[in-house]
């Protein structure tokens, strides 16, 4: 018997081996398929195939980037949605995982909150920008809101599935050694919601780097949406598209981090290849 | 049919036993045992076998405290039972271990719930996995093991919580049949090594005279003993046992009187 364990651990690092040696390949294949995209482009723009202040070109965007990593006021905005996006997304995060939760666990709970969170699920948020704007502004406040609103359903809805989804047999085994509701719900309940959280936060990153965007550009007064709004008004494409970045390389950033989480807390868990 | 032992070292017993599930939406009532009467011994290793839906399940179920007798009562070590205790544990079909937890918390797991956890009982945890044969996976995580380790972790943890009363629901049924003839003989060496008075339910009837010092056949709709048979095989028992004249003749026996009954039922089984 521990002979065979030892084979079946044996024969597994070999299939991590392999895995790696795969991953890497693909990894190359990433890198090389970015870097053609990058010529390609440049060469068009060049050229002149496609209008150059349409699309402007990876080095003039790489050179607008020199320049404005320079200016204040471009570090301004970055701190002023970086503030908008971290509060909301806390806020959802804070609410939304116990109510969730919750709302999962006892039926009485979800009654009650349930009419709700179904019906603002299909609203379209942005919808309710104009009224978030008179009611908060068009300060860092409604853009907060706005966050919130976005990323918390993502989060509300995972911790719901989560608890629906508990393996009974897990809870009767509890109740065998006579485990009182609260314990089930510590012990059982909660870490099995962890999975499904993580991918809740990951979707809720997405839906906030949105709304942040969107809210900045529906009215703002500082703000990475506010510098893509006034770049636009001078024609400016290739600071836009700086800024575009910086907000796709915060995504990517963000999904990373959470990748690495996840990698923490799931080490229970068997890898089915990514 | 009451089976009447003499009262000293009496572990378990039923009196009048009856269950009945009832469905939430039409209020129809089914009953699953009826009149279950026995005395099982301290010490005794009892095989409970049937066809599928007899009540196997339900039986141990109400002994665990899951269910409520609808009639009669239970009684271990001269006290009713009343809902779950830290006097029985139960081992399931499917391991039903916490896949975030390790091996060794998972066997801890019962005591944890019970509020008893201490540094005595994780090292009498660790003894535990020693002798389900885990020694060195203390730290490894139920995916990482295999049905039949799984098991064993399963087993340790009921063990951990030191009941009087061991229950198993057939738990050797998702192994390969190589890997149950193995536990088989593994838990028989635990057994001995522990003396828990079991109650093992099983379909397989090898299992069950292999196992067991009685064998209970149950009958279906309604659940009820049908017959109770002596295993007079001596022990130890090794897997040599089952090619003996003796043990093919008690699981020939035992297979007539569930063949007769599942034809008084009118359904064929298997
Ligand atoms: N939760 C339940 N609700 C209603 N009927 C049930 C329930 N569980 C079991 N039964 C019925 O009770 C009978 C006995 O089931 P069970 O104890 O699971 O049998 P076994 O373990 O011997 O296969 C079956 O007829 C089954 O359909
Ligand atoms: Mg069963």
């Amino acid at each position: 018997m521990t002979q065979g364990n030892i084979q079946f651990a044996q024969s597994e690092s070999k299939i991590k081996k392999k895995k790696l040696k795969k991953q890497n390949k693909s990894l190359v294949i990433s890198f090389v398929s970015v870097l053609m995209f990058l010529l390609l482009w440049e060469i068009a723009s060049q050229n002149e195939w496609v209008n150059p202040l349409f699309v402007s070109s990876p080095i003039k965007i790489a050179q607008a980037a020199v320049v404005m990593i320079q200016e204040v006021s471009f570090w301004e905005n970055m701190k002023v949605s970086g503030y908008e996006f971290v509060v909301g997304f806390a806020l959802a995060i804070v609410i939304g995982i116990p109510i969730g939760v919750f709302s999962g666990w006892n039926t009485n709970f979800n009654a009650v909150v349930n009419p709700f969170i179904s019906g603002l699920y299909v609203t379209p948020k942005v919808a309710l920008l104009p009224v978030i704007v008179i009611v908060f502004g068009i300060g860092p406040v409604s853009k907060i809101v706005i966050v919130f609103l976005m990323a918390f359903f993502p989060i509300v809805m995972s911790a719901q599935k989560a608890m629906l989804t508990l393996d009974q047999n897990l809870i009767k085994a509890a109740r065998t050694f006579n485990a009182n509701e609260y314990q089930i719900f510590k012990t059982i309940a909660l870490p099995s919601t962890v999975p499904f959280l993580l991918n809740g936060i990951r979707l809720g990153i997405g839906q906030g780097l949105i709304a942040v965007v969107v809210g900045e550009l529906f009215a703002s007064t500082a703000g990475i949406g506010y510098q893509l709004t006034s770049n636009g008004q001078n024609l400016q494409t290739d600071r836009m598209f700086v800024g575009i970045l910086v907000i796709t390389i915060t995504g990517l950033i963000l999904t990373l981090l959470l990748g690495v989480i996840e990698k923490r807390f799931s080490s229970w868990k068997p890898d089915i290849g990514s | 049919m009451a089976i009447t032992e003499s009262i000293q070292n009496v572990k378990l017993s039923t009196r009048f036993l009856n269950v009945t599930y009832v469905n939430n939406k039409t209020g129809a009532e089914v009953t699953a045992l009826e009149n279950i009467n026995f005395d099982i011994k301290d010490g005794e290793f009892i095989c409970i076998v049937g066809p599928s839906g007899c009540g196997k399940t339900t039986f141990l179920n109400t002994v665990v405290g899951l269910l409520k007798p609808s009639k009669g009562e239970i009684l271990l070590d001269q006290k009713k039972i009343d809902g779950p205790g830290n006097d029985r544990a139960m081992v399931f079909q499917n391991p039903s271990l916490l896949p975030w937890k390790t091996v060794l918390d998972n066997v801890l797991y019962g005591v944890e719930l019970q509020k008893l956890l201490s540094e005595d009982k994780k090292q009498e945890a660790k003894e535990f996995i020693e002798m389900v044969g885990l020694k060195g996976y203390e730290n490894h995580y139920p995916h990482e093991l295999s049905g039949g380790m799984q098991q064993r972790v399963n087993l340790a943890r009921a063990l951990t919580v030191n009941p009087s009363l061991l229950l198993l629901d057939e738990p050797f049924s998702a192994l390969d049949a190589q890997t149950r003839e193995f536990m088989q003989g593994e838990l028989l060496r635990i057994w001995s090594e522990t003396k828990k008075t079991s109650l093992f339910i099983t379909h397989q009837i090898d299992e069950a005279v292999f196992l067991a010092d009685r064998v209970f056949v149950f009958g279906a709709r309604p659940g009820r003993v049908v017959d109770v048979i002596n295993v007079t095989i001596p022990r130890p028992r090794d897997l040599h046992v089952k090619r003996s004249p003796e043990f093919i003749n008690l699981v020939d026996h035992i297979w007539s009187i569930i063949e007769k009954e599942s034809s008084k039922q009118g359904f064929v089984n298997k």
